[in-house]
C-alpha cells in the first residue's frame, strides 16, 4: 500500500483531471463486473494496464507484482467452485476416490475463469485509479460528488495519520529490535504487545495535539480548505465516453446477441 | 493603557490535572509590539503551557491575559479574534501538519477567518513562494523532510497574517542550512513588524537576536530583561542550568586578564569581540 502511495506520485497521470480519471475507473469496472463477460474483461484489462504502465510510467513488474497479489487470491478461492466431491463423474474430470469421485464440469471450470477474469479486471481498474490519483485528489471528486463532509474529512485526517503512525510504529519495532526485543518467539510477543498499547496511547496523545494546533488556527468543527485541480480536457473526455460507450455495447452484444 | 504592550499576563495561573502542581504558577510578564523575546528556562518550566494560554487554547484557572490592554474573552468570537491575531509554530510539525497535501494544509488557516476562497488562493501562492516551498509543494506532507515539515508548518501560520508570533524551538531537530533558513524567515517577520516570541536552549542565538529575554522556572518569570541583563546575572543562570553565551563568557576572560579593557561595552556578538581583539595594540 505504501508502495502504491509512492509510486502515484511520481505518475506521468498524476496532474490529469483526477475527476476525468476517476470517472474512467469506476464507469469502466461498473460495465465489467455487470457483463461477467470474459472478452469484456480481457479488454479492460489490457486497457488499464496500458494506461498505468505505458502512460502512467509505472514499472511493468511493480504492476505485474501487484496484479499477481489479487490473482494467487482469486485462484485459491475459486478452487472450491471448480471441484466438487460427487457420487457421480461429471463432464470435464473425475478422479474415483472410493464411492465417490474428485470432479469437475466444464460449466462450472468456466463459471470460474469468468469470475476470475471479471475481478482482476475490475481490480485493474482500481489499481490504475490508485496508481495515477493521490488519494487527496480522490477526496476532492468525492466532496464534488457531494459525500458527506465528515466522511471526507475523516477520510484526509486518517489518510494523514496512517503514515505517522506507520513511521512511530516502525522506529518503535527497531529500537526493541537494537535491545533484542525480538530474540525468540516469546519475547518478539511481548514487544509486539507492548507496541500495540504504546502505539495506541501515542495515537490518542497524538490526535490531542493535532486537534490543539488545528484550534490555534480558528478551526470551527468544519475542514476549510482549497484544492488545486487540473481544468479537464475536453478530448480526454471525448475518449472516456467513446471507450466507454463501445465498451458497454460490446458487453451489451456479448450478453444478449451472441 | 500603555499602547506598547501587545501582550500582558497577569498573575496566570494553569494546571494540566489536579490543583497541587501548576504549570503555571503566578505567572506574569508583558510583552511590548514589534520586540523579539526569547523564552528560556528548562523542559517544564511552563513555556510551552504559556503558548498555549497566548492562544486561548489553555484557559488560565486564575489571573487575566491581556491583549492590546482588553482582557481576553473566551467566548467564540473572541477566541476567533485572538487565534486570528496570534499564530503558533509548533515544536513537532507531525503534530500540526494534518493534511497530505501541502497546499491544503496551508490553505487551512486563512479560509478559517472567513477569507474568500480567491483572496485565500492568492495569499497561499505568495507564501509558497515566500518561503520557497515550490520545489515540493506537490509532495505529500509524510514525504518531506524535518526541515521542509518545519518551512510548511511556517508557512500555516503566516498565511494568517497575525500580530504576533509564537514560535516553539523553531530549531529543533534541523540541520544547520534549515536552522539559518529559519532565523533569516524570523528576521524578516519582525522587519514587518510581526511581534515574535520564540522558546529556544540555544543561549548563543538568544543573546544576539533576542531584544528580550524571559527566563521561566518553575511556571514563573525568574528574571526579565535584555540578554546583556539577563546573562550577566550568574545567579540566575546557575539556578535555571544554562550557562552564559560563549561570546561572553570569552569577552569576562579576556577583560580579567587585563588583555581587553574592562570598559568596553557588552559584545552583543562574536563580530564585536574580534573587533575589539584586533584592536588591541600590542
Amino acid at each position: 500500500m505504501i508502495t502504491i502511495d509512492k509510486l502515484c506520485y511520481h505518475s506521468k497521470l498524476r496532474y490529469e483531471n483526477a475527476g476525468e480519471k476517476f470517472a474512467f475507473a469506476i464507469i469502466t469496472l461498473i460495465i465489467c463486473v455487470m457483463s461477467r463477460s470474459i472478452a469484456v474483461a480481457g479488454i479492460v484489462l489490457l486497457t488499464t494496464g496500458i494506461l498505468t504502465v505505458f502512460k502512467g510510467g509505472i514499472p511493468v513488474s511493480r504492476y505485474l507484482h501487484f496484479l499477481m497479489l489479487p490473482l494467487t487470491f482469486l485462484i485459491l478461492s475459486t478452487l472450491a467452485i471448480v471441484f466438487n466431491v460427487k457420487d457421480a463423474p461429471l463432464d470435464l474430470f473425475a478422479v474415483s476416490i472410493g464411492d465417490w469421485y474428485l470432479t469437475a464440469s466444464k460449466e462450472a471450470l468456466f463459471y470460474a475463469l469468468q469470475l476470475i477474469a471479471t475481478a482482476l479486471s475490475a481490480v485493474s481498474c482500481l489499481y490504475f485509479l490508485s496508481f495515477t490519483t493521490p488519494m487527496t485528489d480522490i477526496l476532492e471528486v468525492l466532496r464534488k460528488l457531494h459525500c458527506p463532509k465528515l466522511l471526507i474529512e475523516l477520510m484526509l485526517l486518517i489518510y494523514r495519520f496512517i503514515f505517522l503512525l506507520l513511521t512511530i510504529a516502525s522506529a518503535i519495532s527497531t529500537s526493541q529490535d537494537s535491545r533484542l526485543g525480538n530474540k525468540d518467539y516469546k519475547t518478539s510477543l511481548k514487544s509486539f504487545a507492548a507496541l500495540g498499547s504504546v502505539l495506541m496511547i501515542r495515537a490518542v496523545s497524538r490526535s490531542n495535539k493535532l486537534y490543539d494546533a488545528m484550534e490555534s488556527r480558528c478551526y470551527d468543527g468544519t475542514l476549510h480548505v482549497l484544492s488545486e485541480t487540473q481544468p479537464p480536457k475536453k478530448p480526454v473526455i471525448i475518449g472516456i465516453a467513446l471507450f466507454d460507450i463501445l465498451l458497454l455495447i460490446f458487453a451489451v452484444w456479448r450478453r444478449f446477441f451472441s | 493603557m500603555n499602547h506598547d504592550i501587545i501582550l500582558k499576563a497577569d498573575d496566570l495561573y494553569f494546571s494540566y490535572d489536579d490543583d497541587k502542581t501548576h504549570s503555571l504558577n503566578g505567572l506574569s510578564l508583558e510583552i511590548k509590539r514589534g520586540s523579539k523575546v526569547a523564552f528560556m528556562g528548562a523542559n517544564g518550566s511552563g513555556k510551552s503551557t504559556f503558548f498555549l494560554c497566548c492562544n486561548g487554547i489553555h484557559k488560565p484557572a486564575k489571573g487575566t491575559l491581556y491583549y492590546n490592554g482588553k482582557p481576553v474573552s473566551y467566548d467564540k468570537k473572541g477566541l476567533l479574534e485572538l487565534r486570528s491575531k496570534v499564530g503558533i509554530v509548533f515544536q513537532d510539525p507531525d503534530n500540526q501538519l494534518f493534511s497530505a497535501s501541502v497546499y491544503q494544509e496551508i490553505s487551512f488557516g486563512i479560509l478559517n477567518l472567513g477569507v474568500s476562497e480567491e483572496q485565500a488562493k492568492k495569499e497561499v501562492e505568495q507564501v509558497i513562494d515566500y518561503l520557497e516551498i515550490t520545489p515540493f509543494r506537490h509532495k505529500p506532507t509524510h514525504a518531506l523532510s524535518g526541515g521542509q515539515k518545519k518551512q510548511v508548518s511556517i508557512a500555516d501560520i503566516l498565511v494568517m497574517h497575525p500580530e504576533v508570533i509564537i514560535l516553539d524551538e523553531p530549531a529543533a531537530a534541523l540541520d544547520p542550512k534549515h536552522t539559518a533558513m529559519v532565523n533569516h524567515i524570523v528576521d524578516q517577520m519582525t522587519e514587518q513588524g510581526i511581534t515574535v516570541l520564540m522558546a529556544t536552549h540555544d543561549v548563543n542565538y538568544a543573546y544576539e537576536w533576542a531584544d528580550e529575554i524571559m527566563l521561566f522556572h518553575e511556571g514563573k518569570v525568574l528574571m526579565h530583561g535584555t540578554p546583556k541583563e539577563v546573562f550577566s546575572s550568574h545567579d540566575v543562570l546557575k539556578k535555571t542550568n544554562l550557562e552564559p553565551p560563549a561570546v561572553l563568557e570569552l569577552f569576562r576572560r579576556l577583560t580579567k586578564k587585563g588583555i581587553l579593557s574592562s570598559s568596553l561595552p557588552l559584545p552583543k556578538n562574536l563580530k564585536t569581540l574580534e573587533k575589539y581583539i584586533e584592536d588591541i595594540k600590542l
